[in-house]
């Protein structure tokens, strides 16, 4: 794939636009929200990102990652015009059908906000079909927040309720938006659960404190849904690592209902 | 169809293959170690064994592989696809035990989309199969629902009748074909019922408690008891013929480079590592409860069928002396002891 | 002596002197022993000596399996008590945090291990208690310590290259040599480091001669030939000669054995202003 275009959304935190440099592969190619992708940086090797960027906008396909190891460092120092291998899409997807007619809460923290671009522009660009839309994000720091420019956006919207907040300590002076721990400002915001499906995605630490709060406010197991992480290689069920007990995260996964999650072994 | 083998005949069916252009792989003894490689002389083969060192795993998925290679040119990238992997080849004097492990990994290379390297090998190499004559208390084929004589994975099995003799039986077609081929070397069946001589392995455990066992006992003391004494070393990952996990690394020198795939094994502390550092199996008693879950209870409730043959490599060859059939009998009787009880 | 052994842990355990006993133990066949991790007193029937007491124990002092277990006796052959010496003086245990349970010993494995043909540590040189009649330690010449280098050294430049890569060909890169080792203690191993990735991971010849290598410079000077890399090689490769030859370097170089005395300095780790410079060039 080529990289037409990078942006710089935080602190180490990198978006890539790719356009497939064989133009029949790019007009057959498709994906659906959730699914992910093996990402090279020739050289270097490949690492896992979910496809960031919306299956209803065809044109290209984008990726977020932050810059952590070996290939995230390498992928870094690329610049538009560069080549970059895909492999992919792989994976489940999340299903957007089966919520139409409903209420939609997406909760995400930090760099988790990426997962969840591609089922949220999905959902936004068929506004129709669902309900009230309401997106709870946060960072550590101001700084941290990704995708500025599309907050901006969703707050300009009246058909989407978002709400930002920052860590405590994270604000700035000009920060209007709320200060405190995602779990919190979920408890705050308090969506009514009647109808509702919630989306989540964040680091092991904000997930466990926000299922028992979406919990408390009446929503189902089943209605919870996240996207899971763990180390993978080849992303098609064979390399035999990215397995939490019987389930392979690259073929089962990566999205899971909450009540799937209680079933597995405490192994993630 | 069924033939025998006379050993006089044995330099014949080495040149034979070789005039056919096959590659031949058989057990030949190096010191230490009998090692299953490549033969050019029917005279390096070595039959007297139990149990070859590596495994016919090798062949099929080697220990490192080029699964692509690139050159970068400024900004562009071309990429290649190796041929000529799989080369035409017989192994000869496989072991029932390893031969079984290759319907059973074809599962799950075969699962949705297919690895061709295991798949073109798989079309290219013929396995001639030796029943075991004898065993050592390592083996536990019997335990796991195969046999020193079993069939699964085989071509042609050979089962020793006397102690100049084989009797050839081919059990697919492809292994009809090589006979075909060859058929000058083997003589008409044997009259009579044949003297087959076939070792007895003992039945150490019953595999039917196993599984239940596993689906209740995630967390249990006895994950971390067995396995203090294990130094992570991956050695039982690597010999093992059911193993199959592996790491996908780039190896380049400027603008020139290749995609590799190497052996990989559970057992490592870095296997399961997160770029961030958090580690789901951090400690050792949790990757060696992944091992014998992945085998006896995961990969059974994906492809219906046990990870293991029960050739016992892994515990011949652990430093440590972790022993599996003893962990599995440990399972099966459900006492949950920390430590075998001392055989005094 | 082995119920002396047994008395003693179980004295050692009962007293709450150490939480645990890192000992031998039977193995799954007649022919071997296992290591055993004793914590109650009434267990110590577990434990026991023989020709097959192969194991060095110390390479648990490195992992946090079994240090979690608590303040440890170990049972130590005069081999591996050399390790002890080694670990102490490298700053990876403290004397006082370690109970050493020495064994007399006059030679173990069947056939009997290359390294007891000049042992020179019946007795363990460091021992809070010691199991077995104290045996006189016999002194071997240099060229006696070193004579199962005698056929390899006779071998040309070329010679030793070839006998290395035909080696190093079998290698699997199962790590398992530097797992077993107890002076393979470095939490990241230079093969585990990936920016950038000094030693490729591949078994193939230059990642299999890398890591050998490397692994070998590694312990010169360090290495107290306790051969159990060789034991646990799966390939059978002899990476104790390759190790041996260097230990021997390191002795005519620096006049310095391993393991020997806990107060000499360590050749590869000490710096004095008069140091020989002629290496740099």
């Amino acid at each position: 794939m080529n990289i037409s275009d990078v942006t710089d959304e935080a602190p180490g935190v990198r978006t890539f636009r790719l356009n497939f440099q064989n133009e029949d592969e790019g007009k057959n190619f498709k994906f659906q929200a959730g699914q992910f992708a093996l990402y090279s940086a020739f050289g270097y090797g490949e690492s896992t990102f979910c496809i960031a960027s919306s299956p209803t906008r065809k044109d290209y396909v984008e990726c977020t990652f932050r810059q952590a190891g070996r290939v995230t460092n390498a992928l870094s120092e690329l610049n538009a015009g560069d080549t970059i291998g895909f492999r992919g899409p792989y994976g489940n997807v999340f299903p957007i059908e089966e919520w139409e007619g409903k209420n939609l809460v997406f909760v995400a923290g930090g760099i988790a906000l990426p997962p969840l671009r591609s089922v949220i522009w999905n959902c936004l660009d068929l506004r129709d079909k669902y309900k009230n839309i309401t997106i709870v994000y946060g960072a550590k720091t101001v700084a941290d927040l990704v995708y500025k420019n599309e907050l901006k956006e969703w707050t300009a919207r009246d058909d989407v309720n978002l709400v930002t907040t920052v860590d405590p300590g994270g604000e700035t002076p000009d920060w209007t938006g709320k200060v405190g721990f995602v779990p919190t400002v979920v408890e705050e915001t308090a969506p009514d659960s009647k109808d509702t499906i919630a989306i989540v995605c964040g680091p092991p630490i904000m997930i466990k404190f926000t299922l028992p709060v979406l919990e408390k406010l009446g929503f189902k197991q089943d209605k919870v849904y996240t996207t899971l992480e763990n180390r993978m290689k080849c992303g098609l069920g064979k390399c035999g690592r990215c397995n939490i007990g019987c389930t392979y995260i690259c073929k089962e996964g990566p999205v899971f209902t909450a009540e799937e999650i209680s079933k597995m072994p405490d192994e993630f | 169809m069924e033939k025998t083998l006379k050993k006089e005949k044995f330099n014949s069916l080495i040149t034979g293959l070789k005039d056919k252009g096959y590659k031949t792989i058989a057990p030949k003894k190096d010191n230490n170690l009998i090692t299953l490689c490549e033969i050019q002389e029917a005279d390096e083969i070595h039959f007297d064994h139990v149990q070859t060192n590596n495994s016919i795993k090798e062949y099929f998925l080697p220990k490192t592989e080029k699964i692509l290679s690139y050159t970068i040119e400024k900004t562009k990238v071309s990429i290649e696809e190796p041929e000529g992997f799989a080369v035409k080849s017989v192994v000869f004097g496989s072991r029932p035990c390893d031969a079984a492990s290759l319907p059973i990994m074809d599962k799950v290379f075969n699962w949705d989309c297919t690895d061709k390297f295991w798949i073109e090998r798989r079309e290219a190499i013929t396995i001639v199969t030796i029943a075991c004559d004898k065993c050592d208390s390592y083996c536990f084929c019997t335990s796991v629902g195969l046999a020193p004589d079993a069939k699964q994975g085989s071509d042609v099995l050979l089962t020793k009748i006397s102690d100049d003799e084989y009797l050839v039986e081919t059990e697919t077609e492809k292994g009809e074909g090589l006979i075909k081929e060859l058929e000058t070397v083997f003589s008409e069946p044997p009259s009579g019922t044949p003297d087959r001589q076939v070792a007895t392995v003992e039945k150490k455990f019953e595999i039917d408690k196993v599984k239940p066992w596993l689906d209740e006992n995630f967390v249990h003391k006895i994950w971390a008891e067995f396995s203090t004494k294990c130094i992570g070393c991956g050695a039982c990952t690597f010999v093992c013929p059911t193993c199959h996990c592996f790491d996908i690394v780039d190896e380049c020198t400027m603008s020139k480079g290749d995609r590799v795939k190497n052996w990989d094994g559970c057992q490592f502390k870095m296997f399961t590592l997160h770029t961030s550092g958090h580690n789901p199996r951090s400690t050792q008693d949790q990757r060696w409860r992944q091992r014998i879950m992945h085998k006896f209870k995961y990969y059974v409730e994906k492809f219906d069928n046990i990870l293991c043959v029960g050739c016992g490599r892994c515990s011949r060859v652990c430093p440590a002396d972790m022993n599996i059939s003893e962990m599995l009998e440990i399972i099966s009787t459900d006492e949950g002891q920390p430590e075998p009880v001392s055989k005094e | 002596m082995i119920e002396a052994l047994r008395k003693k842990a179980e004295e050692l355990l009962k007293n709450k002197t150490v939480d645990v006993v890192y000992g031998y133990g039977e193995g799954s066949v007649p022919e071997r022993t296992r290591p055993v991790f004793i914590t109650k007193p009434e267990d110590v029937n577990k434990l026991t000596w023989n020709k097959y007491c192969v194991y060095n124990l110390t390479t648990y002092l490195k992992k946090q399996e079994s240090r979690k277990l608590g303040k440890p006796a170990i049972v130590v052959k005069g081999c591996d008590a050399k390790t002890i010496t080694v670990l102490i003086k490298e700053s990876q245990i403290k004397r006082e945090d370690i109970y050493i349970i020495g064994v007399t010993c006059t030679g173990i494995g069947d056939p009997p291990a290359t390294k007891c043909k000049a042992c020179d540590v019946n007795t363990p040189l460091i021992y809070d208690e010691l199991i077995g009649e104290k045996i006189e330690n016999k002194e071997f010449s240099f060229e006696e310590r070193y004579a199962e280098l005698d056929e390899y050294e006779k071998l040309s430049e070329q010679e030793k290259w070839d006998f290395w890569q035909k080696q190093f060909e079998k290698c699997i890169k199962c790590y398992a040599c530097s797992s077993i080792c107890p002076l393979c203690f470095c939490d990241r191993c230079i093969v585990d480091k990936n920016q950038p990735q000094w030693i490729d991971p591949s078994a193939h010849p230059r990642g299999n001669l890398s890591w050998n290598v490397t692994r070998a410079y590694h312990l010169a000077g360090r290495c107290i030939n306790c051969e159990e890399c060789q034991r646990v090689c799966p390939a059978d490769i002899p990476l104790n000669l390759l190790n041996k030859k260097l230990a021997k370097e390191t002795e005519k170089n620096f006049k310095y054995r391993s393991g020997y005395n806990v107060d000499d300095e360590l050749a590869m780790a000490t710096y004095k202003e008069d140091d020989n410079q002629d290496f740099i060039k």
